[in-house]
C-alpha cells in the first residue's frame, strides 16, 4: 500500500523513554483523550496519525504539559519520563520543557534576530558559560537543523525574514539548543512546500540518533517514512500502536485499516 | 460538419438562455446602486467631518493667534536719581524703598516728552494723561530692572513696556471709538494720540514671548497675563499621572491578562475597568475632594493632588489599551517561549511585551493627553480658579504648592469680564492644541519605531 522505506532499526538500543499509563484529557466536559497507554521508545521516531479533531496534538501537548497553559484542560493518568511522573506535583513544568522540547506546527520564531532565537534556550537555562561557548551551541544547533549554511553569514537578520521551510528549521535549531532529550513535533510540515518538507523530514531522520522524535502528522506517507512506530488515534482512543511497517501494511484493528486505505478521516 | 456546430453552445439552445455578461441585469443594478448610495453615504459623513474641523480650526486660529502679538511702547526712561535713590549711596535697600508709584510718573513723563519730542499735536499735555496709554505692569517692569541694575541710575535707558489693555484692543480693531464713549479709563484723545504714534514707531504689535511662558495676571491687567505657570503646573501634573498610571496600569494589565485565572471575580473586575473608563471625569474630582483633600489633608489646588485624580482617570484608558495590545499578540510567540522552557514570566517579559509594547505606548500617551485636557475633576480640587502668578519655587513647591493647569487657566480666563481676555482663552487653546498634537506625534512616532513584524 506504500512504499516503506528500508529502513534499519537496531533494536537494542531502544529502550523506553515515555510511558502512558490510562491517560484521559478533558477539555471542561468534552472527554478528549480517553485512557490511553503507550511507551515511547528512545533514539526512536513515533508518528501520531490519524483523523481531525482524533485527539492526536492533545496527547503530544501532555507529553511536554503545555495543555497546562489551557485554563479548562484536565489531564488524568500517569505519564512518567525516565520512570519519573511528569505531573507529580514537585515537578516544574519549566524544568520538563526543557528536557521535552516542541517544534510547532506554524513556524513560530521569535522577532529577533537569528543567532538570538537559538541562543534564547541556552541563555535563559544558563548553559553556556561564556560567548563562545554559546557561540559554538548556536552554531552546532543550526548545523544539525541543516540550515547553518543557509545563514551562516547574516545571523543578525531577523529570524521572521527567512522563507517557510528555513523559518520551520530554525525552529528545530531553537529546540535542539537546550538539548533536550525528547523533541515533540506537531505537524511540523504542514505549512510547508514539498521541497522544504522533505529537508526537514531528512532532518528528523537525523535527529533519531540523538533524541526520542514524536511526530503528529497528517500525512501518512510522511509517517511511513520518517517513523518507526506508529500510533493511530481515532476519536480519542488510541486504536493501535506498533511497528510502522506493520501498521501500513498488516494492521490488525478494522479502523485503522479503512483510515490508511482512505475510507475514513 | 454538422455534428460540430451542434455542440456550439449557442442561445437558441434548448432550456439554457444566453446571458450576455455585458449587460447587467436587475439584480445586478439594484446591488451596484445600493452600493454607490453607500458609498456616497460614506463621502457625506466624512465631508461633512472635515467642514466642522475647519470651521473650528479657523476659529481657533482666527480667534487665538492675536493673542501671540501684544502691543508695546518703545521709549526712553532717564532714571532720575533724585526719584529713585534718594540719599545717593546706591544702597539696594534703599532702592527697594521706592516702590512701584515712584516708578510711574518717571515713565508717564518719559512717555509725554516722546510725544511732544515727536511735536504731535494732542490736547493731552500732562504726564498723568499718559497713564491711560501704559499697563499698570510697566512701572514694575522698570523698578525690576532697576533692582537688578542698580549702576543705571542716572542714566536714560530704552525700555520696551507693555501698553494698557486698550490701546492693545484698539490695534486689534477690539476696542473702537464707540466702546469707549461710556469707558473712563481711556478717552478719544488718547486713541487720536495712539494714531499718531503708530506710524512714528513708537507702538507697535510684537510677538509677546511672555504669553506663553509668563504668569498670569489680575484680572484688571489682560495685556501682562501668560500661561507659563499653569503649563508648569499641567507639567508637574503629568510628571505624577506618568509615573504612577505607567507601572501601576502595565503591571495591572499584564497579571490580568497573562496570570490571572479566569473566573467571576476578574470577569468582575474586567467588567468594572471599562465601566471605570466611561465614568465622567467630574466623579473623579470629588473621589480626589473626599480622599486627597479631606482625608489625606494633601494641599489644595496643588499639582500632586491633580495628578494623583487623573491618574485615576488615566489608569483605565491605560489597562484597556494595555490588555489589548497584549491581547494581539500572536499565541504562536508566547507557546515558543513556553515550549523551550521559558518561565511564564520569562516568556510574557522577553517576548510578548516587547511586541506589545508600540501599543501600550501610544495608548499611555493618549492618556496622557486625555488627561492634559481634562478640567472638570480640577474644578472640584480648586485648581480653577487660582490665580497662578508666581512660579513654583523648586521641584518640592512645583508638586505641592497651590497652582492652575492649562485648561483650567483657559476656563478661568474665558470668565472673566474683560474681552481681552476671552482672546487669551483662545490662545491658550492653542498652545493647549500643539501640545496634544505634539504628544500625538510622538506616540505615532515610538509606534513607528518599536513596531516589529512577526
Amino acid at each position: 500500500m506504500y512504499d516503506i522505506p528500508n529502513k534499519t532499526r537496531n533494536l537494542t538500543v531502544t529502550d523506553t523513554k515515555i510511558t502512558a499509563r490510562n491517560v484521559q484529557v478533558y477539555y471542561g466536559d468534552n472527554h478528549a483523550i480517553k485512557d490511553v497507554n503507550v511507551d515511547i521508545e528512545d533514539k526512536t521516531v513515533t508518528a501520531f496519525i490519524g483523523p481531525s479533531g482524533c485527539g492526536k496534538s492533545t496527547f503530544l501537548r501532555t507529553l511536554n504539559r503545555m495543555n497546562d497553559t489551557i485554563d479548562v484542560c484536565r489531564v488524568e493518568g500517569e505519564i512518567e519520563i525516565d520512570g519519573e511522573n511528569i505531573y507529580d506535583k514537585r515537578v516544574d513544568p519549566v524544568q520538563l520543557r526543557a528536557k521535552v522540547g516542541m517544534v510547532f506546527q506554524k513556524p513560530n520564531p521569535f522577532p529577533k534576530s537569528i543567532y538570538d532565537n537559538v541562543a534564547y534556550g541556552p541563555r535563559i537555562h544558563g548553559l553556556s558559560k561564556s560567548k563562545t561557548d554559546l557561540d559554538e551551541i548556536v552554531e552546532n544547533s543550526l548545523k544539525r537543523a541543516a540550515i547553518w549554511n543557509e545563514v551562516k553569514d547574516r545571523l543578525t537578520a531577523p529570524g521572521t525574514g527567512l522563507s517557510g521551510g528555513q523559518q520551520q528549521r530554525l525552529c528545530i535549531a531553537r529546540a535542539i539548543a537546550t538539548s533536550p532529550e525528547v523533541l515533540l513535533m506537531d505537524e511540523p510540515c504542514s505549512a510547508l512546500d514539498p521541497i522544504a518538507t522533505s529537508q526537514v523530514e531528512d532532518l528528523i531522520d537525523d535527529l533519531r540518533q540523538q533524541f526520542s522524535v514524536v511526530i503528529v502528522t497528517h500525512s501518512m506517507q510522511q509517517a511511513a517514512r520518517v517513523s518507526q512506530r506508529t500510533a493511530f488515534f481515532h476519536l480519542g482512543n488510541l486504536v493501535e500502536f506498533g511497528d510502522t511497517d506493520t501498521i501500513f501494511t498488516n494492521p490488525t484493528d478494522p479502523r485503522t485499516e479503512s483510515y490508511i486505505s482512505g475510507r475514513i478521516g | 460538419m454538422t455534428d460540430a456546430t451542434q455542440h456550439m453552445p449557442s442561445a437558441s439552445a434548448p432550456g439554457k438562455t444566453f446571458k450576455s455578461l455585458t449587460v447587467q441585469d436587475e439584480r445586478t443594478k439594484q446591488r451596484n446602486a445600493r452600493e454607490a448610495r453607500f458609498r456616497l453615504y460614506g463621502i457625506a459623513a466624512i465631508g461633512a467631518g472635515l467642514v466642522f474641523l475647519v470651521i473650528l480650526l479657523s476659529a481657533i486660529l482666527s480667534n487665538g493667534l492675536g493673542a501671540f502679538q501684544q502691543t508695546f511702547v518703545t521709549i526712553s526712561v532717564p532714571l532720575d536719581p533724585a526719584k529713585l535713590d534718594k540719599k545717593g549711596e546706591r544702597n539696594i535697600e534703599d532702592i527697594k524703598k521706592v516702590s512701584t508709584f515712584g516708578y510711574a510718573p518717571l515713565i508717564q513723563n518719559a512717555m509725554l516728552a516722546k510725544v511732544q519730542e515727536l511735536g504731535l499735536e494732542t490736547p493731552l499735555v500732562k504726564g498723568k494723561d499718559m497713564k491711560a496709554l501704559l499697563s499698570a505692569s510697566a512701572p514694575a517692569q522698570v523698578r525690576d530692572y532697576v533692582i537688578a541694575n542698580p549702576d543705571k541710575i542716572g542714566e536714560t535707558v530704552e525700555f520696551r513696556l507693555l501698553t494698557a489693555s486698550r490701546v492693545d484692543g484698539y490695534l486689534k480693531k477690539r476696542v473702537t471709538r464707540e466702546s469707549i464713549e461710556r469707558d473712563k479709563n481711556i478717552d478719544a484723545a488718547h486713541l487720536d494720540l495712539v494714531d499718531a504714534l503708530v506710524p512714528a514707531g513708537v507702538i507697535a504689535k510684537q510677538f509677546n514671548m511672555d504669553f506663553i511662558f509668563g504668569a498670569d495676571a489680575s484680572e484688571s491687567r489682560a495685556e501682562q497675563a501668560g500661561l507659563g505657570v499653569s503649563m508648569l503646573g499641567s507639567l508637574f501634573m503629568m510628571l505624577v499621572v506618568l509615573v504612577l498610571s505607567l507601572p501601576i496600569g502595565v503591571a495591572a494589565s499584564i497579571y490580568l491578562e497573562e496570570f490571572a485565572p479566569k473566573n467571576r471575580w476578574t470577569d468582575l473586575i474586567e467588567v468594572n475597568i471599562s465601566n471605570l473608563a466611561a465614568v465622567p471625569s467630574i466623579v473623579f474630582g470629588i473621589l480626589g475632594l473626599a480622599v486627597f483633600i479631606q482625608f489625606a489633608h494633601l494641599p489644595q489646588s496643588a499639582p500632586l493632588v491633580g495628578g494623583l485624580v487623573l491618574t485615576l482617570m488615566t489608569l483605565p484608558t491605560i489597562i484597556i489599551s494595555t490588555r489589548a495590545s497584549l491581547k494581539s499578540v500572536p499565541h504562536s510567540i508566547r507557546d515558543a517561549a513556553l515550549g523551550i522552557g521559558a518561565s511564564k514570566m520569562q516568556s510574557v517579559f522577553h517576548h510578548v511585551l516587547p511586541l506589545a509594547m508600540p501599543g501600550i505606548l501610544t495608548g499611555t500617551i493618549l492618556g496622557l493627553a486625555q488627561a492634559l485636557g481634562e478640567t472638570a475633576p480640577l474644578l472640584l480640587i480648586g485648581m480653577v480658579g487660582y490665580i497662578a502668578t508666581n512660579y513654583p519655587d523648586g521641584l518640592a513647591s512645583g508638586f505641592l504648592d497651590a497652582n492652575s493647569a492649562m485648561p483650567a487657566q483657559i476656563y478661568e480666563w474665558a470668565k472673566r469680564a474683560d474681552p481681552a481676555y476671552y482672546e487669551r482663552a483662545w490662545g491658550g487653546i492653542i498652545i493647549l492644541l500643539v501640545f496634544l498634537l505634539t504628544m500625538n506625534i510622538i506616540a505615532i512616532i515610538l509606534r513607528r519605531r518599536f513596531e516589529r513584524r512577526w
